[in-house]
């Protein structure tokens, strides 16, 4: 089957659904910042959930500095950020976002008629990793602003 | 009596925001973090509803629902989904199993009390 989705919409997407994940579990608003530099983070906490199907594989990672995933998780469970001691709520909370992100995706490709599973969120700690992709797998970092913290969502994908 | 719910879900996180969601009404809460616990927590505890997730390790929530509905115990115990995924065919798919309704992350907690209030009877905790 040939595919009709394109990258660009895609991202437009992803931009669109960052926005009201964020607005909707956090109440926090994020706005993308179009053309920014790729902040640089000390600690990063990074959420990550795949999809796959026969026309398309792709995954979307959420990079967040270690201080924001705090808040994050603080204002996804009501806490207060200093009620967050532990990193496995932190981590829930970051793979949680990461889920309800690439769900999104996965039911908005399938609804566009790419037809593909999803699977379950991962978490990646530490101050300096890279991601590479596959070859022939599109990249894009989109970069958002939420109340002066920058943060980043990366989108792979591939249609075979 | 209080209201018995499981919520069965592989985030904590998510089984913490629905369990603050129920907070202040009469309600005994329950939870799995995968299908077959979700299963043994249903037939353990004949919950008044159950709040399922879909993708989930070990058992997920679909074939959790396809069980439920195999079991004359259980199979009457109503069901939301609760999920990241809304496309179509995934919703229609689920549907033909059986469950009362489907909420998709992200969501308000006073979404999820909605839904459930249609279901089964939520009072309000007399206050403090």
């Amino acid at each position: 089957m040939s595919h009709t989705v394109q990258f660009t919409d895609v991202c437009e997407f992803m931009a669109r659904h960052l926005a009201d994940v964020f607005d909707t579990m956090l109440a926090m608003k994020a706005v993308q910042v179009p053309n920014a530099e790729l902040p640089q983070f000390g600690e990063r906490v990074s959420g990550a959930a795949g999809f796959g199907g026969e026309t398309v594989t792709g995954a979307v990672y959420l990079h967040l500095s270690e201080t924001f995933a705090k808040q994050v998780a603080a204002a996804m469970l009501g806490l207060s950020p200093e009620e967050i001691t532990g990193e496995s709520e932190v981590n829930d909370v970051v793979g949680e976002a990461a889920n309800m992100l690439t769900g999104g995706l996965k039911s908005w490709l399938c609804d566009a008629g790419t037809e593909c599973a999803l699977s379950t969120p991962a978490i990646i700690r530490g101050t300096s990793f890279a991601i590479e992709p596959m070859p022939h797998v599109q990249r894009e970092w989109l970069v958002f602003d939420c109340g002066g913290n920058r943060f980043v969502v990366e989108v792979h994908l591939k249609f075979n | 009596m209080p209201t018995k719910i499981l919520s069965v879900d592989d985030s904590r996180t998510i089984r913490l925001i629905v369990g603050k969601a129920f907070r202040p009404y009469d309600v005994q809460m329950f939870e799995g973090s995968n299908g077959e616990e979700g299963l043994a927590a249903a037939a353990r505890e004949k919950p008044d509803l159950i709040i399922l997730d879909v993708t989930m390790p070990i058992m997920d929530g679909v074939t959790m629902l396809g069980k439920l509905k195999e079991n004359p115990e259980l199979k009457a115990i109503p069901v939301i989904m609760l999920t990241a995924e809304s496309g179509r065919d995934n919703v229609l798919q689920i549907a033909k199993i059986g469950v009362r309704d489907y909420l998709v992350k992200p969501f308000k907690e006073d979404q999820l009390i909605e839904k459930a209030g249609r279901i089964v009877t939520l009072q309000k905790k007399p206050a403090v």
